[in-house]
């Protein structure tokens, strides 16, 4: 069976919502310029691509119809390539990378672009009109539970304490600083532009965060709770992208193959605890791959909240030091739709960077769920 | 004449700043210049910071969320150019007349023509400034002294710009920025510091040499007189202590050495001692009293000991409540506070009797009219009653032989007056002055101002009884006016005698008239002070619960909603013209008006649920079809819903008319009065206007989400809750609320009518006040007048 590689991987900068420079940027435009950006980089034959599969966490409003095919239109591609919308909250747009790498293994398609993008400023979570369905809510009100509280709960069943979640952001702040600070984002950026404004660098970033300051928030969500803003990804604006091909026609291309995709997971938890949704996904994803967690090189795990973040690395037993190396979604932000993009593509990226061999990527998901993908070196 | 159209503001201090958001409230481009901080990379960087401090200030400059976005900031080295496209430009820089001097220099080589240019200085009369300036420039030239803070204080005196070149500026200041223009001689101080400085000097100076203690002499100096409610030390405090010697400097300067300051200008070191260890009132280290934590958490005042600060040492100990039998009887009987022996008497009259002479020994230098002074003295120092005003209330004779106890002369004015009185009712009903010359003069008023005192003192009205009257502005134009007291103060709570005066108001404009204003005002309060409607009696409400008479309850509710939908369906327009708070029942009275004609000070908002209920007289009906009809807005159920549920849940108020307008209690096609004596004019222009061509609206429909927007809005409380932010009866008023909002049972593709909410209005109210929780709130509100956070 064809493999899958990952040949290509370009996102946008991330941006506060509601006060960052992309409050202003529709998110269909925004991630047509990451589109086209990564069909120019990579010089793919634009003809050949197959799907372009976009993830949104809510797809409604500037990012409603098919935001896929509109984005393919904007991005210039030619009308004979495909489009769909894909969600699964947070883990959409690695459900795009999933779907593309099922296809290409079930010889439906050689090239596919797989991209994600929320903008949280200009469709709100939850979107315009929440109307939950009384007979769920009174039967298993948890399926509408809220992301803070799920924080809150697996912080207090896995006993992280307020101190451990505040050293894990601070830590997040300071590798993104020194990887922004380093050039370490430039390759992966692409500057977008609506009027006189270009966007070219990450904004949640705070190089200059301190212990002392994040103790001094207040709990965000319960009284008597532990989850700050601080120890919470903010809100944010973005989009990323990434090209996934079959091995066979990357080579024959010449593309620059970024890891070859190994196996991918997801798996359902309780909506309660959904943070550590991707303790089993990335069970079942090692466990297809062949490998135990001890032989990743690289691991990108998404911060949804510090607390769901620590909880997963000590029941993975996965070694903090390989863990988001430059920065996690504390720091970086979390542009729902996007992230999924934004890992993958920055895990294989790392492990063409550090010359390691296997890398996971994996992230939890509201509702209860988590996603993995293991990425193996070429 | 032209139009001022955009303003350039030079000096970001305190007053520049705060007079350009005012210049922005009134929709105008603003540009707020300072001078380059040397060294700083941002060379606009004092502008910016000024402008950014704008949206802390409290009380605040800005009255909307818009009007931020029309200043921009700049700086007097780069940006001379563009001041060539100001048609007014405001020098507010330091005190000093070599760099003012230096600046209008630079400024008159880009004034364009037509544009004038006017000092916000308080203390450098019009010909130093003016000394050795060019000719052309002066005639452009005028001084614009604003009263801080320049959005809340209605004063505006101007020395010299009488020219028709000025005419615009006069325009513009009296419609958009709202004030009441007082020109002034060009005397030291002009008019209001003049007066005012001399007061608060002597009000110092007799409290410490009478041995007042500085609770005591702000009991005395302040409420029983008409005079602002914080007395003299208090206001010191609030305005900063470091800015009277200045004042008081210059008028040393500048006052001829007869002058009776000079005698009032001493004790001034301990001004001088405080301000140099920091205590300048408010906006330092506390002044006369301070505020800090006790160890309980509590805020504590204290005061500081009056006597041994005279004596050097600066001490506060634990502030009292002064209770003084005196004070109490003064607001019955302000002369016998004035005539009692002891050391309050001897103080209040020491400073009255002094203060009252001095002003009228002031005309004509200062000014010829009587009224000006008042005016200047009400509006600038917020004065219950000008000193002429004051005189007539005491009676000018009495005035006249008690002058002689402080050793001072009768002031010519004062002794021509004899026992006359300085106002007098003319024929149409304004007021007449008196004059030096011993006759009564009219006084001059702008055009387009309609006092409803002046109609009130010439006819009778059409209905009325103790809450509420009917009068007839003319034009066929009636007027319904409320003024309900509830504890000795007009609060305009709705009940039967004022709901059924409106009812006779709507039934006399429907058989003779051509439209109805909704007005009241007392324009001798602050306008947060003033209540156009505090809504429903809620004494009546707990009463009625008390005894369970919940079939009376639902009722009422019912009496009221058909009386609003009978105002909002007439076939004659009713405009609502609400000063000041708009609450609850009030708050709904103008959202069934045809339009509303707000003035700008209006606070408006639905805050049922403060007191543990929910909107009764159709504001839920109405909010949920203003947002559901606003296109801007995203489309579905929810928005509207939530929009409104967030309104009213939180009871919030406007802070402005701009911002009702944003909240919606106004419509976009409402009209906001920057004039506070323009309102019932304005209103009553409106009316004639919408009467010409008027048809009643047509009634809305709804759609709304029913049980599944119910679990949204719920899910939303309870976050609120877990963060400590919603109490446990919150939740249950949350509940109910969202019941009325989500339209109880309905699917949002069936469309309701407003009766549908108006029921569901009903049942939630009814269901809210059997709980005894609610029922608590309304007691603690009707008690103490706080609410209860249970």
């Amino acid at each position: 069976m064809p493999n899958a590689v990952i040949a290509g991987y370009a996102r946008s900068a991330f941006a506060p919502a509601n006060k960052g420079s992309l409050t202003r940027f529709r998110p269909d435009e925004l991630a047509a310029e990451i589109v086209r950006a990564l069909v120019s980089r990579t010089n793919v034959p634009a003809a050949d691509l197959e799907d372009l599969i976009v993830g949104c966490s809510f797809p409604e409003a500037e990012q409603g119809l098919n935001v896929a095919r509109l984005i393919g239109m904007l991005a210039g591609l030619p009308n004979t390539v495909a489009a769909t919308t894909v969600n699964r909250f947070c883990g959409s747009s690695m459900t795009s990378i999933h779907i593309a790498a099922g296809a290409i293994t079930a010889g439906a398609g050689e090239a596919f672009i797989c991209a994600g993008v929320e903008s949280m400023t200009r469709v709100p979570m939850s979107g315009f009109n929440p109307m939950p369905s009384p007979k769920l809510y009174a039967a298993r009100p948890e399926a509408y539970i809220s992301m803070g509280d799920t924080a809150e709960n697996v912080a207090q069943k896995w006993q992280i304490s307020r101190a451990a979640q505040e050293e894990f952001a601070l830590l997040s702040h300071k590798k993104a600083a020194a990887a922004q600070r380093q050039g370490g984002f430039e390759a992966e950026i692409v500057p977008v532009t609506n009027g006189k404004t270009t966007v070219s660098h990450d904004e949640c970033i705070r190089a200059e965060a301190t212990a002392e300051g994040l103790a001094g928030l207040k709990p965000a969500f319960s009284k008597e709770g532990t989850v700050t803003a601080g120890t919470s990804s903010p809100l944010t604006d973005g989009a990323a992208a990434v090209l996934v091909c079959s091995e066979d026609y990357a080579r024959r291309h010449g593309l620059d193959i970024l890891a070859r995709i190994k196996s991918v997971a997801v798996a359902g938890c309780a909506p309660e605890i959904m943070g550590v949704g991707p303790i089993n996904a990335t069970r079942k994803a090692l466990a297809r791959a062949g490998i135990t967690a001890a032989e990743l090189d690289v691991v990108e795990l998404n911060e949804a909240f510090a607390s769901q973040a620590l909880a997963c690395i000590r029941d993975l037993e996965l070694d903090p030091a390989k863990v988001n190396l430059d920065g996690g979604a504390s720091a970086l932000g979390h542009p729902l739709g996007a992230t999924g993009a934004r890992i993958t593509g920055k895990a294989a990226s790392l492990l063409k960077r550090t010359g390691g061999r296997y890398a996971l990527a994996t992230q939890c998901i509201g509702g209860g769920q988590g996603i993995a993908t293991v990425l193996e070196a070429v | 004449m032209s139009e001022i159209r955009k303003v350039a503001v030079i000096g970001a201090g305190v007053m520049g700043a705060s007079i350009a958001a005012h210049c922005a409230n009134a929709g105008a481009d603003v540009l707020l210049l300072d001078i380059v901080k040397p060294g700083a990379e941002n060379r606009n960087a004092i502008a910016e910071g000024a402008i950014e401090r704008l949206r802390k200030m409290d009380p605040a400059p800005l009255m909307g969320s818009r009007a931020i976005k029309l200043i921009k900031p700049g700086n007097i080295e780069d940006d001379l150019d563009a001041l060539k496209t100001a048609d007014w430009i405001v020098e507010a820089v330091i005190e000093r007349v070599d760099i003012k001097q230096d600046l209008y220099r630079k400024l008159a080589t880009v004034l364009k023509p037509g544009a004038v240019v006017s000092s916000n200085t308080s203390t450098i009369p019009l010909a130093e400034l003016m000394a050795g300036v060019d000719a052309a420039f002066a005639e452009k030239f005028c001084i614009t002294h604003f009263f801080n803070p320049p959005r809340y204080m209605r004063l505006l005196e101007i020395v010299g710009g009488a020219a028709p070149e000025f005419a615009a500026l006069r325009h513009f200041i009296d419609h958009r920025l709202g004030k009441s223009i007082v020109d002034c001689n060009d005397t030291p101080g002009f008019i209001a510091n003049r007066i005012g400085t001399y007061w608060i000097q002597c009000a110092m100076v007799l409290a410490l040499e009478l041995g007042l203690e500085v609770e005591e002499a702000d009991a005395v100096m302040g409420k029983p007189i008409g005079f602002p409610s914080t007395g003299v030390f208090g206001l010191m405090d609030l305005v900063g202590l470091d800015l009277a010697p200045h004042v008081n400097a210059s008028l040393a300067r500048l006052l001829p050495a007869s002058d009776a300051f000079h005698t009032m200008n001493r004790e001034t070191e301990l001004l001088t001692k405080m301000i140099s260890e920091g205590f300048t009132g408010l906006k330092g280290k506390g002044g006369f009293y301070r505020s800090a934590r006790g160890a309980d958490g509590k805020r504590q005042k204290s005061a500081l000991n009056l006597q041994s600060a005279r004596g050097g040492t600066l001490e506060w100990r634990p502030a009292v409540k002064p209770e003084l039998d005196d004070v109490k009887s003064a607001r019955k009987d302000l002369k016998k506070l004035l005539t009692a022996g002891n050391k309050y008497g001897k103080y209040a009259w020491g400073v009255l009797g002094r203060v009252l002479a001095y002003t009228a020994s002031l005309i004509p230098e200062i000014g010829e009219h009587i009224a000006d002074v008042d005016t200047a003295m009400r509006l600038g120092y917020t004065w219950k009653f000008g000193p002429f005003e004051l005189i007539d209330r005491l009676g000018a004779d009495w005035v006249a032989s008690h002058l002689a106890e402080l050793g001072l002369e009768v002031p010519p004015i004062l002794a021509k007056l004899g026992a006359g009185k300085f106002y007098r009712p003319g024929a149409t009903g304004a007021l007449e002055q008196f004059g030096l010359d011993g006759e009564y003069h009219a006084i001059a008023t702008a055009p387009g101002i309609l006092r409803l005192d002046d109609i009130k003192r010439v006819s009778k009205p059409l209905a009325g009884n103790k809450s509420a009257s009917v009068w007839d502005l003319g034009d066929g134009v009636l007027c319904f006016e409320m003024h309900a007291e509830a504890r000795g103060v007009v609060r305009n709570m709705l009940d039967g005698d004022v709901l059924g005066i409106l009812e006779k108001a709507l039934a006399l404009t429907g058989a003779s008239h051509k439209a109805l204003v909704i007005y009241n005002d007392d324009p001798r309060e602050q306008p947060q002070k003033v209540s156009f409607s505090q809504g429903a009696n809620i004494g009546m409400v707990a009463l009625t619960a008390n005894i369970r008479l919940w079939g009376k309850l639902e009722s009422g509710m019912k009496d009221g909603q058909k009386l609003y939908q009978s105002m909002r369906y007439a076939p004659f327009p009713v405009v609502g013209a609400p000063v000041g708070l708009a609450l609850g029942g009030g708050c709904e009275m103008l959202l069934h008006c045809a339009a509303v004609q707000a003035y700008a000070e209006s606070y408006i908002g639905l805050v049922e649920a403060g007191v543990g209920l929910v909107p009764g007289w159709g504001g839920c009906a109405s909010m949920l079809a203003r947002w559901q009809g606003d296109k801007q807005a995203p489309k579905g159920p929810m928005p509207a819903v939530a929009k409104v549920f967030e309104t009213i849940s939180t009871a919030q108020v406007s802070r402005s008319a701009a911002q009702a307008m944003e909240m919606k209690f106004l419509n976009p096609t409402d009209g906001i009065t920057m004039n506070r004596d323009r309102l019932l004019a304005d209103a009553k222009a409106r009316a004639l206007e919408l009467a010409m061509d008027y048809k009643a609206p047509e009634p809305p429909t709804l759609r709304l989400p029913g049980a599944s927007g119910r679990v949204a809005l719920k899910m939303a409380v309870d976050a609120m809750a877990a963060r400590g932010l919603a109490t446990p009866h919150d939740i249950t008023v949350s509940a109910a609320l969202a019941e009325v909002l989500t339209g109880g049972d309905a699917e949002w593709i069936d469309p309701l009518t407003e009766h549908d909410v108006m029921a569901l209005e009903r049942k939630s109210f009814l269901a809210l006040i059997k709980t005894k929780e609610s029922q608590a709130r309304l007691k603690s509100i009707i008690d103490t007048g706080k609410p209860l956070r249970n």
